[in-house]
C-alpha cells in the first residue's frame, strides 16, 4: 500500500541518521547543550518509540514529546460531564476506544459502563450516527475529541445528521485546535526548545499558514512531518539543516500529502458546523482562550451540552500525576514519580498513560528499549510492566 | 449503494458494535494524528460515501465529503471514518 512501506527502508534510514550525526556535530559545539526538538503529535511519539528512532540519534539531539494527543490533554471535568450524560437511561454514549479509559474524578466511562451506563466504542462519528438510526427510541450522544484532523469527520457527520433529520443524535464537542497550545508552550518560561516536528495530518487540513507564527514570532523552525520512520528522520535532518544554516522557516517534509493551503472543503465544513469556544481547559497547560471548538448556533439542536444538563465542574488533576510537566517537555515520562508503579496503562492515573499515543504509554511500551544507556527507569520495573512491554521494530 | 464501476464488489459487511480495545493497535487511529491508507472499491456519489479496503483487507464505508473526484482504485488517507486526502490510481 502506498504511503507506508516505501518509508521504512533501513538503508535510507541509516543514511539519514549519518547526516543527522554530521549536522549535530557541526552545530552542536556552538550551542553547548543538546538540541531539543519537540514532536507535537502523539502519532510521531508512537513512531519514534515503535521504530527506536532515538537510538539512531546522536547524544546532541534530544526529542521532547509534546501535547499532541487529544486524549492526553482532556481535563477530568470533561470526563465527568460525559459520564453525567451517559448515566441517563435514555442515552447511548458513543466514543473512541481510548476515551473510555480516561479517568474522571469518579472513574472512567468504561467504569460507568460496568455500572450500567450504555457506553459504546466506535471508530468514527459515522458509526455513532448509524447507532442512532438503528435505535430511534434512544438518544445517541457522540463524544467528539481530536485536533483538526478529526474535526472534519465530526463536521461531516453532523451535516449528515441534520440533513437526515436524525432527531435522536447529538454531539458533545471536545475538539481542540493546534495553534493556541503551541503558543502557550512557546510562552512557557520553563521550556527550552530549538524546533518542532510538526503534525502532518493536522496540516493536511489546515495547511502551513497556522504554523507560520512559530518562526515569525518565536524564531523557531518547524518541519511538517509524515508518520513513517523515514519521514521522522528526514524531518529531524531538515530541522538541523535549518539550524546549521541559520534559517528559520516552516518546511513541508510531508509534501506527498500536505498541500500548502490545506483542505478547503474540510475547512469550510468545520467553519459551518463549529465555532471557537471563548476558553477551554487543557490538562497541564491550564485554560487557553480560543483553543477549542463547540457547535455553532446553526447546529445548536445537535449540541448534547444544550440538550442535556452537564455539571461543568472544574476538577483539579491528581497531585501525584505530572502529566502537565510531561506534556510541556519539562520532564521525561520515566521521571514522573508514579510512572510504571501507581500509573500503568492498565490503571492509568494520568491521561498520558491512557492512549498508545500518550508519551507515557508509548514510553512504557517501547521506550525502555530505546534509551540505549542500559539503565532502567528507577520506578518502572514491575512484573506486570515486563509482561506488557513491546519490542521496537527494526526498520525493514 | 450505486457503484460507479463494474464489476460491483460486494457491499461492505455490517460493522459490529465494538467492545473496548482497539483493532488499530498499537496506535489508535482515531485518537492520534494518524491516517490509514485505504483503496477505493466502490463510490456512492449521491451519499458522499465510498466502500474502501485497507492493507489487511478490512472493509469500511468512508465519508468522502472533503475530497474531490474519488474513483475506484484511488488510495484515500482515512481518519476517523473520513477521507482526508486522495491519491489517484
Amino acid at each position: 500500500m502506498r504511503f507506508s512501506e516505501e518509508f521504512r527502508d533501513a538503508e535510507l534510514g541509516r543514511g539519514l541518521a549519518g547526516e543527522i550525526h554530521a549536522l549535530a556535530e557541526r552545530a552542536g559545539a556552538e550551542l553547548g547543550r543538546p538540541f531539543k526538538l519537540m514532536e507535537v503529535c502523539g502519532g510521531h511519539t508512537h513512531t519514534i518509540y515503535r521504530y527506536a528512532i532515538e537510538s539512531l540519534l546522536p547524544g546532541g539531539v534530544e526529542l521532547v514529546h509534546g501535547p499532541g494527543c487529544p486524549v492526553c490533554v482532556l481535563p477530568m471535568g470533561r470526563v465527568d460531564d460525559a459520564i453525567a450524560i451517559a448515566q441517563r437511561p435514555e442515552v447511548i454514549l458513543a466514543c473512541f476506544g481510548d476515551m473510555m479509559r480516561v479517568p474522571g474524578s469518579r472513574g472512567s466511562l468504561l467504569e460507568a459502563k460496568a455500572r450500567g451506563a450504555d457506553v459504546r466504542m466506535v471508530y468514527s462519528p459515522l458509526d455513532a450516527l448509524r447507532i442512532a438510526t438503528r435505535n430511534p427510541d434512544r438518544e445517541v450522544v457522540f463524544f467528539a475529541i481530536g485536533f483538526e484532523t478529526t474535526a472534519p469527520s465530526t463536521a461531516l457527520t453532523l451535516r449528515r445528521a441534520k440533513a437526515e433529520g436524525a432527531a435522536n443524535f447529538s454531539c458533545m464537542c471536545n475538539h481542540v485546535t493546534i495553534e493556541p497550545p503551541l503558543r502557550a508552550l512557546l510562552d512557557s518560561p520553563e521550556l527550552e526548545l530549538d524546533g518542532f516536528v510538526g503534525p502532518g495530518h493536522v496540516a493536511t487540513i489546515v495547511g502551513l499558514r497556522p504554523f507560520r507564527f512559530i518562526p515569525a514570532d518565536y524564531a523557531k523552525p518547524i518541519v511538517i512531518s509524515g508518520f513513517e520512520p523515514l519521514d521522522v528522520l528526514q524531518s529531524i535532518q531538515m530541522l538541523l539543516s535549518q539550524l546549521v544554516d541559520g534559517r528559520c522557516e516552516v518546511e513541508n517534509q510531508y509534501r506527498r500529502v500536505v498541500p500548502e493551503e490545506g483542505n478547503p472543503r474540510a475547512l469550510q465544513a468545520m467553519a459551518e458546523v463549529f465555532e471557537l469556544r471563548p476558553h477551554f481547559e487543557w490538562r497541564g497547560l491550564g485554560t487557553i482562550p480560543h483553543s477549542a471548538l463547540r457547535l455553532s448556533d446553526a447546529y445548536a439542536e445537535l449540541d448534547a451540552e444544550r440538550r442535556f444538563p452537564v455539571p461543568g465542574v472544574r476538577v483539579a488533576d491528581p497531585q501525584a500525576c505530572q502529566c502537565g510537566e510531561v506534556l510541556k517537555g519539562v520532564i521525561k515520562p520515566w521521571e514522573c514519580r508514579v510512572f510504571g508503579t501507581a500509573c500503568t496503562p492498565e490503571r492509568p492515573i494520568g491521561t498520558c498513560m491512557v492512549s498508545p499515543e500518550g508519551a507515557c504509554a508509548a514510553y512504557y511500551s517501547y521506550g525502555r528499549h530505546a534509551r540505549g544507556d542500559g539503565t532502567e527507569p528507577a520506578t518502572a520495573a514491575t512484573s506486570e510492566a515486563e509482561a506488557t512491554t513491546a519490542t521496537p521494530q527494526v526498520l525493514a | 449503494m450505486t457503484p460507479r464501476s463494474e464489476p460491483a464488489p460486494a457491499a461492505a459487511p455490517e460493522r459490529r458494535e465494538h467492545e473496548p480495545g482497539c483493532e488499530h493497535e498499537p496506535g489508535c487511529i482515531t485518537c492520534g494524528d494518524v491516517a490509514r491508507p485505504m483503496r477505493v472499491l466502490e463510490v456512492d456519489e449521491a451519499h458522499g460515501l465510498a466502500v474502501c479496503v485497507d492493507e489487511r483487507e478490512r472493509r469500511e464505508i468512508v465519508d468522502i465529503g472533503v475530497v474531490e473526484a474519488v474513483a475506484p482504485g484511488d488510495t484515500l488517507l482515512v481518519h476517523a471514518g473520513a477521507a482526508l486526502h486522495r491519491e489517484p490510481a
